[in-house]
């Protein structure tokens, strides 16, 4: 199912810098202010609502519950579609349960998930996507919101379209869009309330999980460069994570990611094992926006994986060396 | 509600029917003799013919004020189920396409889970369901943990949702 669109037909911020001007760089400092209010109003509000992810034949609704009080954030995500499953955060720390299971799986790591939208800061986002304000407002879950585009600069990325709440800048859908103007997927509310409206909302869990197994994730920080790893980032990818964790009940693997704000890229590395890495498996995949590059380098296995096109993670992987470092 | 009920008038069926309505719903009473009436001997009989009528398609007609009386009668008598949340032949299945049961499911099978380590029956594994009907499940399911792990760290929202069979690019 593909859905086209045609990016809209307005003067764009800037285009290759070349010829920006002072108009544009106010133009395009003040959207990425309205970014930076997004992400803001995502992490500093109250808000309850219900989204809906679509991809393809898939549409997966959630629950989401947003308060902060003076301990922080609080948050609750309820998966309301298929298996049951539910994300209690209180700041960093995040509890994963899972009713069928029984299990609750304790994290310490930042997310950021919709309607928060940004990578990080996203501060490099204005250099590789031009940032369009179409001045048309349009209507999602009941409220307006003024339609951001953010239009890439280059191939390496897709582009984004987004409606921003025009009263309290809460981002209230986002679409990916790829080089054809398909829509890649989106997300968005379909009902929402805020502030006061909110606070009534329930965050805590929704079972009672104390007879419960419960499960410590541990992400440890590592450093693959330090370690002999090469890996040129494509423009405008800068590294936010670099993690060693279990990627099976039996199996440990260094995670590196990558991200210009907007999208991201993991990049996994572990010891070559031919029981299950297997040499006709190299090569690239690429399926409804999302990439994905695997290749032996020397006595490892690498799996790059993310929502870029498929030629991004073929260049990257293509140039990733590991060089083991002389003692 | 307080129905007052004459028998003879046809103005009266209507607030008649609206008593026998109520009554099924458990909202108001009836008196027996008022069932032991030509009108009231109409609604029984119309209780037994609709179960002709479903059985029997020539027998059909179109649906009286009677027939929504009996169906909520029906959905009153309904048996509620006292269980807790039972999860074990989940009715979602049924409804939701099997990509998404594939993908919602994502079972954190990456997760150790220390205390019961070397008890390979109480280790975390993927359900069944995730298992893809499409093309290469042995491809699916390699990706499945590292997608999991992506997601969980940088996805727009966490769960993956992408199944992956073999795909176009070489």
């Amino acid at each position: 199912m593909l859905l086209m669109l045609a990016w809209p037909v307005v003067a764009t911020s800037a285009t290759n810098g070349a010829d920006a001007t002072v108009t544009d760089n106010n133009d395009t400092s003040a959207q990425a202010g309205l970014l930076l209010k997004m992400q803001a109003a995502a992490r500093e509000l109250d808000y309850a609502g219900i989204y809906t992810y679509q991809q393809g034949v898939v549409m997966i609704s959630s629950r989401v519950v947003h308060l902060v009080d003076g301990t922080g954030e609080r948050e609750r995500i309820e998966i309301l579609d298929g298996a049951p499953r539910e994300y209690i955060r209180h700041n960093d720390t995040i509890l994963t349960l899972l009713p069928e299971r029984k299990v609750v799986i304790k994290e310490t790591r930042t997310v950021d998930r919709f309607p928060a939208f940004l990578v990080g800061e996203g501060k490099q986002i204005a250099e590789h996507y031009d940032m369009v304000v179409t001045g048309l407002p349009e209507r999602v879950a009941g409220r307006d919101c003024e339609p951001l585009v953010l239009k890439p600069r280059d191939e390496h990325r897709y582009g984004h379209i987004l409606c921003i709440d025009t009263d309290s800048h809460l981002l209230l859908k986002a679409q990916t869009v790829s080089a054809s103007n398909e829509i890649i997927d989106q997300v968005a509310f379909s009902n929402l309330v805020m502030g006061e409206d909110a606070a009534a909302a329930q965050v805590n869990a929704s079972w009672d999980t104390s007879e419960w197994t419960e499960v410590e994730a541990h992400l440890n920080s590592v450093n693959l460069f330090d370690m002999g790893w090469r890996i040129p980032q494509p423009p405008g990818f800068d590294v936010i994570a670099q993690v060693s964790r279990p990627l099976r009940a039996d199996a440990r693997v260094n995670h590196l990611v990558l991200s210009d704000g907007l999208a991201a890229i993991s990049i996994f590395v572990e010891p070559f094992d031919p029981d299950r890495h297997s040499m006709s498996g190299q090569g690239g995949i690429h399926k409804a926006g999302l990439s994905v590059f695997r290749k032996r380098i020397g006595d490892f296995w690498l799996t790059a994986l993310g929502q870029v096109p498929a030629e991004t993670l073929r260049d990257l992987a293509g140039r990733i060396e590991y060089v083991p470092l002389a003692r | 509600m307080h129905v007052v009920r004459k028998n003879e008038h046809d103005a009266d069926t209507a607030s008649w029917e609206a008593a026998v309505s109520a009554w099924v719903d458990g909202e108001d009473e009836i008196r027996a003799e008022d069932l032991d009436t030509p009108y009231g001997r109409q609604v029984w009989e119309t209780y037994h013919l609709i179960g002709d009528v479903l059985r029997n398609e020539d027998l059909a007609i179109k649906p009286s004020p009677m027939f929504y009386a009996r169906l909520s009668r029906a959905i009153d008598d309904e048996p509620t189920v006292l269980a807790p949340r039972a999860l074990k032949r989940p009715r979602w299945r049924a409804r939701v396409s099997g990509l998404a049961v594939a993908a919602a499911v994502a079972a954190v099978a990456w997760v150790v889970v220390p205390r019961l380590a070397g008890d390979p029956a109480l280790e975390l594994q993927p359900l069944p369901a995730a298992q893809l009907a499409a093309a290469e499940p042995t491809d699916d399911t390699a990706l499945h943990d590292y997608l999991d792990a992506h997601e969980g760290l940088v996805g727009v929202v966490p769960v993956r949702l992408v199944s992956y069979g073999t795909g176009v690019q070489p």
